[in-house]
């Protein structure tokens, strides 16, 4: 009888097993929502002054990426008094904000600056992330960065790419006689810092993997040649010795190597130089042009375009030079690509109808989205996330040239504040 | 398959059993018609299901028959001509219609809404529910006042009297201007609330959200970000417990920072928009929903 017993249970949970659907929710696809920014408060950290330049940085930081809104801190009900004590949650729904960031300035006794954070949900009720900085005071701003990178990445779900600098070319004078000098700032625009006087052209400026060492073309010594700038040092070397000009630099994934163009008779192709053992690889050895070259995040394969076809467009290759092949097939012409950090894409520079723009495309060529719609905008670079773009935007009429970031999705196109002209810019990694 | 044969099976199977009890291989053999049985009893199962199905109606008319309700509801004057389990295809625009109105007020409410979020007593003010009955029963009680089911469910008049009267009011309505959508509806009625005209309930829900939604497309793979949510409602459309991540979701978000951010992002469009503007009078059929966020369409955009 126990066994009739089993089985009225296995036939009583079979049926209901069937009957459950008859009583199943009422089921509901959302498929199509509506992209904004987040509302956000981020009201000054407590810690006077400080507390409020901080508060006033990760705020530009979270608005310029797009994703955010910030409050006017004129709305906030309720003014935090104590981050360590949850927030009124009521006060903070009230003026639509989804998330709350409270934090604070503190001087330590060593004379280290410290700064806590909390990020709210305010519609869960609950801390979502808490962290604490300390670091010494003139590096508040790195803090603030990193405050920002945080609360993007706790978001958003990806790292941020606030605590980052951009290396570019600072132009200024007449057109005709253009000063152009290697500078560096961070991502927003501050300590802006000029690396050469001026007196000889630097063009096409690259970090390496960890933001110490910039490889980059000069005419320093009369003729065009790469070189690299130890940021730390200030040292700077030219790279090989080579009859002819070089350009187009750009360090591989580890940083052991740097690929750039070596133009020979009328023929330019693609070299990867060790820069431990200084041996020179030849990549590419066909008799038209080639040049641009970018690694992919692994290691394993080039970008670069080349006019081998007729016109100008976009190959990868392995990185020992084998297996070449056109991904560009989207018309126009097409150059100056660039491998997304994150792998999936690759941004390039199309030429077509009368016009420069930046567009992005899978890395095999499809997919592709044209994502800037300015008269001359080229030399894309990514963000160390691989979600936002920089390239340089020349105006028609041409009065000098300005450095222009972009969504990847083609949305919150923006211009990045430079110090006079620049062109050119060059997205360092996460400073470590 | 048929009811004495399982009947045998099922003898066969006590006696295998108790022969079991002396002799192992038995007990093996016993085993084995012990799942024949079981698979048995599925089948016969299975096949009394079928069996009601028959005596009313198949299970495709019935859901045909919720979608006339909704026509008519809606387009009163196109119902006249069509007959009772009108296969309407005209769908898609009422869809389109209801999307409109529900979507001016979102956000006047939300100050009503925090509040509740806590499980708290004095929710609705709204019917003469018992005000105990409602956060635990919303989501068990499913198999709740379905609005076909009026007239049997009688624990269900005594639940909530306005319901039902409502319900039949619509009704009244319906039938005046269609006369013909009449007694083979009602056939139906064991099926319970899902069954009902809930299209016009899953979309306009699903255009006020969307308001909401902001959808994670720059995210590296957002085909994989599709989350699903467990979501109940108070009668007065406010969220009645903090909405829970159901399916695979569940443990995606626990590993994956890019569907746990998605699905964050989906939990703050349900709290966005709260309170919902659905009908009263149907309450039971869209105080539990299930909600599926999918990016794919938005990718690219």
């Amino acid at each position: 009888m126990r066994r009739f017993g089993f089985l009225g249970a296995a036939v009583f949970t079979l049926l209901a097993a069937i009957a459950w659907p008859a009583w199943a929710a009422l089921h509901v696809d959302v498929t199509q929502g509506n992209i904004q920014p987040m509302p956000i408060a981020i009201p000054d950290f407590i810690g006077g002054a400080q507390g409020a330049q901080i508060a006033g940085v990760v705020r530009a930081d979270l608005d310029r990426s797009g994703l955010f809104r910030t409050l006017d801190q004129k709305s906030f009900v309720e003014q935090i008094r104590d981050i360590n004590t949850p927030p009124q949650f009521n006060n903070w729904r009230v003026i639509n904000a989804q998330a709350l960031v409270t934090g604070q300035a503190v001087a330590q006794p060593d004379g280290r600056l410290r700064a806590d954070f909390r990020l709210w949900d305010v519609y869960g009720e609950q801390q979502m992330l808490g962290l604490s900085f300390a670091t010494t005071p003139e590096n508040w701003r790195r803090i603030a960065h990193m405050i920002a990178d945080k609360i993007y990445e706790r978001v958003t779900g990806e790292k941020g790419y606030f605590d980052t600098r951009i290396v570019f070319i600072a132009e200024s004078g007449p057109a005709m006689k253009r000063v152009k000098r290697l500078a560096v700032m961070d991502e927003d625009g501050a300590n802006p810092i000029f690396l050469t006087n001026g007196s000889y052209l630097v063009l096409t400026p690259r970090f390496n993997p960890t933001a110490q060492m910039i490889a980059y073309m000069s005419y320093a010594g009369g003729r065009p040649r790469v070189y690299l700038f130890d940021l730390e040092s200030g040292r700077q070397e030219m790279l090989g010795n080579f009859p002819n000009m070089t350009f187009s630099p750009r360090f591989s994934p580890d940083g052991n190597k740097v690929v750039m163009t070596l133009e020979s008779r009328g023929n330019s192709d693609i070299y990867a130089m060790d820069l431990r053992t200084r041996a020179v690889n030849r990549l590419t050895s066909d008799p038209a042009i080639d040049t641009g070259a970018s690694y992919s995040p692994d290691g394993t394969q080039i970008a670069f375009e080349s006019d081998r076809g007729g016109s100008q467009q976009v190959y990868a290759m392995n990185a020992d030079g084998s297996n070449v092949h056109r991904i560009s097939f989207g018309g126009g012409k097409n150059g100056t690509p660039v491998w997304s950090p994150r792998g999936d894409m690759i941004a390039f520079t199309k030429q077509a109808n009368g016009a420069f723009r930046i567009g992005v495309m899978r890395t095999d060529g499809s997919g592709e989205r044209i994502i800037t719609h300015g008269w001359e905008d080229e030399g894309p670079t990514w963000a160390p996330n691989g979600r936002v773009l920089m390239f340089t935007r020349t105006e028609r009429g041409g009065r000098g040239s300005s450095i222009w970031s972009v969504d990847v999705t083609g949305r919150n196109e923006r211009r990045v504040p430079s110090p006079g002209s620049g062109s050119d810019p060059a997205w360092s990694p996460l400073i470590q | 398959m048929s009811p004495t044969r399982n009947i045998q099976a099922n003898n066969r199977l006590a006696f295998a059993s108790m022969a079991g009890e002396r002799q192992t291989p038995l007990g093996l053999i016993g085993s084995v018609l012990l799942h024949a049985g079981i698979i048995g009893a599925t089948l016969f199962t299975f096949a009394h299901k079928l069996d009601i199905a028959q005596e009313s109606a198949p299970v495709v008319p019935v859901e045909l028959v919720t979608i006339a309700n909704k026509t008519n509801l809606i387009a009163t004057v196109k119902a006249p001509p069509k007959a009772e389990p009108t296969d309407e295809e005209p769908t898609p625009p009422q869809v389109q219609k209801l999307d409109t109105p529900p979507q001016s007020e979102p956000k006047p409410e939300k100050l009503d809404v925090a509040p509740e979020t806590k499980p708290e007593p004095p929710p609705p003010e709204v019917a003469p529910e018992p005000s105990p009955k409602q956060p635990p029963p919303l989501p068990k009680v499913k198999p709740a006042p379905a609005s076909e089911a009026k007239a049997d469910a009688p624990k269900k008049e005594e639940f909530d009297i306005n319901k039902i009267t409502a319900l039949l009011d619509k009704r009244d309505a319906v039938q005046a201007s269609s006369p013909k959508g009449k007694v083979a509806d009602k056939a139906v009625k064991g099926f319970g609330p899902q069954t009902a005209m809930t299209m016009d309930l899953q979309d306009s829900l699903r255009s006020q959200i969307q308001q909401c939604w902001n959808p994670p497309v720059g995210a590296p793979h957002p085909e994989e970000l599709v989350v699903e949510f467990e979501l109940f409602l108070k009668p007065d459309g406010s969220v009645a417990q903090p909405p829970q991540l159901s399916g695979e979701s569940e443990s995606d978000a626990s590993h994956d920072s890019f569907t746990r951010a998605a699905a964050e992002a989906a939990r703050r469009a349900i709290y966005t928009c709260a309170p919902y503007k659905l009908p009263r009078d149907r309450y039971g059929q869209w105080q539990d929903i299930t909600l599926t966020f999918d990016p794919r369409q938005m990718v690219g955009q």
